[in-house]
């Protein structure tokens, strides 16, 4: 009886174990957290996307610029000149839905050019459309100006500290005259400290 | 005897985690009346920081901006965020998902304007909310 309640008993108590190590804790976070890395995180994005729109929305020189009227923007994705794998067009999206939200910018989309000339020719040409109603080229409205922008970053190590150093810059070009009409930046510095042991 | 000072050490640590509280300052802004309300939810951060100046204007494109000067009253440094959310008429939060938490460092003693441009024309009124940074470390 001995020799069998040894072995049942330590099975159980390992399956129970495993199934405890084997089960993560799941829960939902907030989306602004303290830092957990040094490296660019979602909360980084969000602020940088936040006061770029907020920039942007606040400056004189864009109104002037289109005479007081909502111009129509298009976005150039942002060149990611840091050592990091950054999704730069989320970030320039991201720019975009705020403006968009704000009532204050018309936008573009030049990266859907190829789908709306197939739909506007499926509606011309498989007749299933009614022809008068039917959407044809040439009659979209034209980007007056374009934001792009660039992250950079700069890495500096001694002893236990790495210090990382990011910068967003973003720029509002005017199309028909070349002039940037607006810029801003958002640095962000973080400092990790390797633990003794 | 030794072991009784370990586990109430253990113990008052488990229950000061435990009172870890993510409540901080907020600052009810009223831009048709330009009134303000400040709400202590922390204790130590209402020891440690106050609001000093509040004002209000519009930037060029119509759309209602806030500044707040915020005061430390405390030698050392502050690690805060803050948070500045917008409201139409009706009280109903705009974009709230949108709006984030930014840090802000406060120097001994020193004095910090924030900024907050609204993100839609109906925006009249804003609310300012400071946390402790550890707040936004609490995990469930």
């Amino acid at each position: 009886m001995k020799a069998m309640f040894l072995p049942v008993a330590g099975s159980m108590v390992l399956m129970v174990v495993t199934g405890c190590a084997t089960a993560p804790h799941v829960y939902e976070s907030e989306l602004d957290r303290a830092p957990m890395t040094s490296r660019i995180e979602p909360q980084d994005i969000r602020r940088t996307v936040e006061k770029m729109a907020e920039s942007l929305i606040s400056d004189a020189g864009v109104l002037e610029a289109t005479g007081g009227k909502r111009p129509i923007l298009d976005i150039e994705p942002m060149q990611n000149r840091s050592q990091l794998i950054v999704d730069m067009k989320s970030i320039t999206d991201s720019v975009r839905t705020r403006l968009i939200r704000s009532r204050l910018f018309r936008f573009v989309d030049r990266s859907t050019a190829g789908a709306d000339i197939a739909i506007m020719d499926e509606q011309a040409q498989l007749g299933l459309t009614d022809p008068r109603k039917a959407v044809k080229p040439g009659r979209q409205s034209a980007a007056e100006m374009y934001l792009t922008g660039s992250l950079t970053d700069m890495v500096t190590h001694a002893g236990r500290v790495t210090d990382h150093y990011y910068k967003f810059t973003m720029i509002l070009k005017d199309l028909r005259t070349g002039e940037i009409v607006w810029t801003d930046e958002q640095e962000i510095r973080k400092v990790a400290l390797r633990p003794m042991l | 005897m030794k072991t009784i000072s370990f586990m109430s050490l253990a113990l008052s640590a488990a229950l000061l985690a435990g009172c870890h509280t993510t409540a901080g300052t907020s600052v009810v802004l009223n831009h048709d009346n330009g009134g303000s309300v400040v709400y202590e939810g922390n204790t130590r951060l209402h020891n440690e920081m106050s609001v000093t100046a509040v004002t209000y204007d519009k930037v060029p494109a119509g759309l209602n901006r806030v500044n707040i000067q915020l005061t430390s009253l405390v030698q050392r440094e502050l690690h805060l965020q803050y948070r500045i959310a917008w409201f139409n008429a009706e009280g109903m939060e705009i974009d709230g998902d949108a709006r984030t938490y930014r840090p802000l460092t406060l120097q001994g003693l020193d004095s910090v304007t924030v900024t907050g441009v609204a993100n839609h024309p109906s925006a009249v009124t804003s609310r300012l909310r400071v946390r402790e940074m550890r707040a936004a470390d609490h995990v469930h």
